[in-house]
């Protein structure tokens, strides 16, 4: 699904330049679920921004899904982030003047579908996530988890092949937290690949393999739970060991 | 308090230079279009002689067309007849008392070289000058003696006196004028009243270069050079003292003094007596309306001030309302931009109340200094206005920013402040203070 | 465009929407207020006289001379003065007349149809030579010009005039008729007047009473005239003129003006007003802009998250830059709805000071125009910033 080979992304602040990833080389099967944990500072959110097109790279390759994505134009990548991701964001970050059913909209909007296939996808995606009797009301007058929930929603409606979730329950507690994390296993039993950065070790547990990142390279590998399986063959896949 | 709060707005005032910068050449524009706008209203509607618009009365009577009514302000003729001045003034009751009319008559000077010139004329009674403070240089009017020969004297203006006799005092002297010799009796000093309150006919004119006992208009058969407005003609063919005897044209201007209601009341009855007798003899066939009105309701009523003027200064102050509105959201940037210490500022104790304040107050601030600017901008407009309108207006200074008008602009640019500050001091002090304490 | 989440967000934020409502709504009920009065006051500078107003010369004799007493005498002079300008080189036609265009006022009576119903009809009344016609630039459309003989009666006291009105006149006193052999008289029923002729054009504006296009000619001299110069010579011919009068009679002074200054003289007031009205109006749109650019500008950072959020849920730069255009011109329309309102509301209580002022729709279309353009421009620097906003805000969690 997410092939990352060499890639390296600098910032340059006046003088300094800081490489936030370096010679970064991944591999996620489609259908997995893979945690990323690290420090602060280490380069998790550079990745997530790399991995989910929110920001160019200067040196390596980047295939998503097959194609290489590694430089393409603005339009296009809008496009692919459009209808292959869906982001869940650490602060949900839903539209405070749009109701649940219309932030919910905004990513369907961008595929121009029509309007009435939306509101279907739209109906399926909250139902989903349990929040049907508050289709038309506010961010401000729901409660954190609800929130998420709602951005998850988001996410559903457009069916996307990748979901890059960054701290989904930093914002939450406990009991919400959970229920955050059984909506995410849910989706990705039902096909989705899921890239998850975290802090919790508890739910980094829950992957199927768990990634750590330190100084902008890729550390630790470890496998916690076997492959899934190829929908179609039922045979398990091969998981790709790169070097370094 | 006020003094903690200015400190501040004046603190905030210099962080942001360009901001502020912004915010005060918004409100000096609004200020600097708006002042000038209501200083040219202020100017011309002006009292021109407070000390006698009270006691001044012009007197006006409905001798018109029975069939339809004068189509003039007011709906009856703005002047009156000659036979009907000449019966009113026979009335004791006015303090003082005045017909008048403008007249043209040429003017022979004594020098050969210079050629004869057409001169504006004032027909009066010598109760004119003290009724209307016309200010003389040397001599004075002439008296009721002279008033009743008539004798031939003249009070000249100062353009005339310099133009004929060289200026100095010429009282003594003798001019020419139309078929016999005057002489002059008094000089008048520059007199340039910004509107010609005496002759309501003719506000937008000058006062006329030689001032002449009225009772010269028969022997000289002096014609009015003035608004004349008749509505009947006379049969056969009358000399000119039976045409001003006979006929209902009207031609002269007649003001009394009336220092006190009871003489005033005195008086309109005294003419409502006169008119019921005219009526029996066919005249005065419109109803009864005669109208005695004080110089300062007559000004009221006839609007000193053009309505274009008018116009004019609505639009200014509605862009000043508008150029304020404008600077609300730069307010609102500002001020939001500090949410952060305001939370804080809350979190030690300030109260909505007292936060709403600093920042109302910073906008106050901010007016000032634009309503200065503003002021400043106003002296170069009205100076450019003055200078367009000098053709018109015959003076280089009409308008000029006095204490009521820089006043006008202090409060103008308070306003200006309020408009564009109290919705985004209310926002500022309406976020309650744990939001700016958090991280996002 | 999403029309209806754009519509409900921009309702969510009240206070961000009503200001630019209100600001594009005050300014368009402003600026075409200020347009209407300025095509009323150009109106008054620019009307249509129908007469050769650039090339017309006012001349005043004025007598001082005892000679002038005689009526045989001032009969003379005014003849020959007329004869003497004729013959100027450059001069293609004179006449007397105490008819003045651009005065601002004049003379005028009251006529009535003689055995007709007792309405009375004013009008502007003048004098003049048969020559009047000529010299202003007017056509007689029906009947003819004085002749010799009702020109020579002038010298003589008469109760039987021959007129020529305008059309207007014309017009009014005989809608379905022919005017031409009708009679006239006077109130008092002394004097008759016969129409032998009438004019095609006829503008003078006329204070106090709504005769502006309402003129009678009848034959008198007059110790006024007017001359009209060839294309071009009226300035040069102004001291020539002089000379010649004075030349010809030394016992009276002679005042010569172009009718040009004239006009100009009684359009200066209007060109006051105008000035003053087109300075409002740019500083206007001018400060109207500079508004619009504020508060979307502060729009646009207030919702840098929700940009970047957006960024990242699929949305092109283009996306961005067409929601925050589309956003403006909405809130943008709604002002100048309410504007429209405004203005005429704004216009009713104008026109009590100014008659003439009342707005038009055309007026109202060029104001609408203006404020979408402003506003479109206006809106255009902050949206194109907005578009320029990172994806990559979304995922910072400060």
């Amino acid at each position: 699904m997410l092939k990352m080979e060499n890639v390296t992304k600098l910032y340059r602040t006046g003088l300094v330049e800081t490489r936030a990833l370096r010679d970064f080389s991944l591999v996620v099967e489609e259908g997995e679920f893979v945690t990323i944990t690290g420090p602060s500072g280490s380069g998790k959110t550079t990745f997530l921004n790399v991995a989910g097109l929110l920001d160019a790279f200067e040196e390596g390759k980047y295939w998503l899904d097959g194609l290489d994505v590694s430089r393409h134009t603005d339009r296009d990548m809008s496009r692919i982030r459009n209808e292959k991701i869906g982001f869940i964001f650490q602060s949900f970050n839903l539209i405070p003047d749009l109701n649940v059913f219309d932030n919910v909209d905004v990513p369907l909007r961008y595929r121009r579908l029509p309007a009435k296939e939306r509101r279907e996808r739209i109906e399926r995606a909250v139902a989903q996530v349990g929040l049907t009797s508050r289709l038309r009301h506010f961010p401000s007058q729901l409660s954190g988890g609800q929130q998420q929930r709602v951005a998850i929603a988001r996410v559903l409606a457009g069916d996307p092949k990748l979901i890059l979730a960054d701290e989904p329950t930093g914002n939450l507690d406990s009991g919400m937290a959970r229920e955050i994390m059984d909506l995410l296993d849910e989706i990705n039993h039902g096909g989705a690949t899921v890239v998850m950065v975290t802090h919790n070790s508890e739910y980094a547990a829950r992957a199927h393999r768990r990634l750590h990142i330190a100084d902008g390279r890729l550390v630790d590998l470890e496998r916690i739970t076997p492959l899934p399986l190829n929908r179609l063959t039922g045979e398990a896949r091969q998981a790709a060991v790169p070097a370094g | 308090m006020l003094t903690y709060n200015l400190r501040l707005a004046w603190h905030s005032v210099k962080r942001n230079p360009m901001l502020t910068a912004l915010i005060v050449t918004g409100i000096a524009l609004g200020v600097g279009v708006a002042t000038p706008a209501l200083t040219t209203i202020h100017v011309l509607g002006q009292d021109p002689i407070p000390q006698r618009s009270g006691v001044l009365h012009y007197v006006r009577m409905d001798s018109w067309d029975p069939a339809v009514p004068y189509p003039g302000r007011g709906g009856i003729p703005t002047q009156i007849t000659y036979r009907d001045m000449r019966e009113i003034m026979k009335s004791r009751i006015p303090v003082r008392q005045t017909a008048d009319f403008q007249a043209a008559l040429y003017v022979y000077p004594g020098d050969r070289r210079q050629r004869p010139s057409r001169e504006t004329v004032r027909m009066a009674f010598s109760d004119f000058f003290p009724m209307f403070d016309v200010p003389l240089r040397y001599g004075s009017g002439w008296d009721k003696a002279a008033d009743a020969k008539p004798e031939a004297v003249v009070v000249i203006n100062d353009d005339l006196n310099i133009r004929l006799f060289g200026g100095g005092n010429s009282v003594g002297r003798i001019v020419r004028i139309a078929d016999r010799d005057f002489r002059v009796v008094g000089v008048l000093a520059p007199w340039r009243p910004r509107t010609l309150f005496y002759d309501p006919t003719n506000s937008g004119g000058q006062p006329e270069s030689i001032f002449m006992p009225f009772n010269w208009i028969e022997p000289m058969e002096i014609r009015s050079n003035g608004q004349r407005d008749g509505w009947k003609s006379m049969e056969g063919n009358p000399t000119y003292v039976e045409r001003l005897h006979g006929s209902e044209t009207v031609f002269l201007q007649m003001w009394v003094d009336l220092p006190d209601p009871t003489r005033a009341r005195a008086y309109h009855e005294f003419l409502d007596a006169y008119v019921r007798e005219q009526k029996k003899f066919g005249r005065f066939q419109r109803p009864l309306d005669n109208r005695v009105t004080s110089l300062s309701s007559l000004l009221a009523e006839w609007q000193a001030v053009g309505p274009i003027f008018k116009a004019i200064a609505t639009i200014s102050v509605l862009f000043l309302i508008v150029a304020s509105l404008n600077l609300i959201g730069l307010f609102l940037g500002k001020f939001l931009a500090r949410a952060p210490v305001v939370g804080i500022r809350r979190a030690l104790g300030a109260s909505r109340a007292s936060i709403f304040l600093q920042h109302l107050i910073e906008c106050e601030l901010v007016g000032l200094i634009g309503g200065a600017l503003g002021l400043l901008i106003s002296v170069g407009v009205l100076s450019l206005l003055n200078k367009g309108s000098e053709r018109l207006t015959h003076r280089p200074d009409l308008f000029q920013l006095d204490v009521t008008m820089v006043l006008a602009a202090f409060l103008l640019s308070l306003a200006a402040g309020a408009i564009a500050g109290i919705y985004p001091a209310w926002r500022i002090c309406s976020i309650p203070p744990a939001q700016h304490l958090k991280n996002q | 465009m999403e029309f209806g989440p754009i519509f409900r967000a921009a309702i969510r934020h009240r206070a961000r929407t009503l200001l630019i409502v209100v600001q594009v709504a005050l300014s368009l009920a402003i600026v075409a207020n200020c347009l209407s009065l300025i095509r009323n006051f150009k109106g008054y500078m620019t009307h249509e006289s129908g007469f050769d107003d650039d090339n017309l010369v006012w001349i005043v004799s004025e007598p001082f001379s005892p000679a002038f007493k005689e009526d045989a005498y001032q009969i003379a002079s005014i003849d020959d003065d007329v004869r003497r300008l004729s013959a100027i080189p450059g001069v293609r036609a004179a006449t007397t007349t105490g008819f003045l265009p651009w005065a601002g006022g004049g003379s005028s009576g009251e006529v009535r149809v003689v055995g007709g119903p007792a309405i009375k009809f004013r009008t502007q009344w003048y004098g003049a030579d048969p020559h009047v016609f000529d010299t202003l630039g007017v056509r007689i459309i029906r009947g003819r010009n004085f002749n010799a003989q009702e020109y020579e009666a002038s010298a003589e006291r008469r109760t039987q005039f021959s007129i020529i009105i305008s059309k207007a006149l014309a017009d009014l006193i005989f809608p379905h008729e022919d005017a031409v052999g009708k009679r006239l008289e006077d109130p008092d029923r002394l004097e008759v007047y016969t129409i032998v002729g009438i004019i095609d054009k006829f503008y003078s504006p006329y204070g106090g009473w709504p005769i502006d296009e309402y003129a009678l000619f009848m034959t008198d001299r007059n110790f006024t005239y007017l001359v009209r110069a060839e294309p071009g010579k009226a300035a040069g011919l102004v001291p020539v003129i002089e000379r010649t009068l004075l030349r010809a009679n030394d016992g009276r002074n002679a005042r010569v003006k172009t009718v040009h200054e004239l006009r100009s003289d009684y359009a200066y007031g209007y060109q006051l007003a105008v000035m003053p009205l087109n300075f409002v109006m740019i500083l206007l749109v001018v400060v109207t802009a500079l508004g619009i650019v504020g508060t979307t500008s502060f729009s646009v950072a207030e919702r840098r998250r929700q940009i970047g959020t957006r960024r990242a849920l699929g949305a092109t730069r283009q996306a961005i830059l067409r929601h925050f255009l589309f956003e403006n011109w909405l809130v943008t329309t709604v002002g100048i709805l309410l504007g429209l309102g405004l203005a005429v509301a704004l216009n009713i209580g104008l026109v009590t000071l100014v008659e003439g002022a009342k707005i038009e729709w055309p007026i109202l279309a060029a104001g609408v125009v203006l404020l979408w353009t402003v506003g479109l421009l206006a809106a255009l620097g902050p949206a194109l910033r907005a578009a320029q906003v990172p994806p990559a805000i979304a995922t910072r969690n400060v």
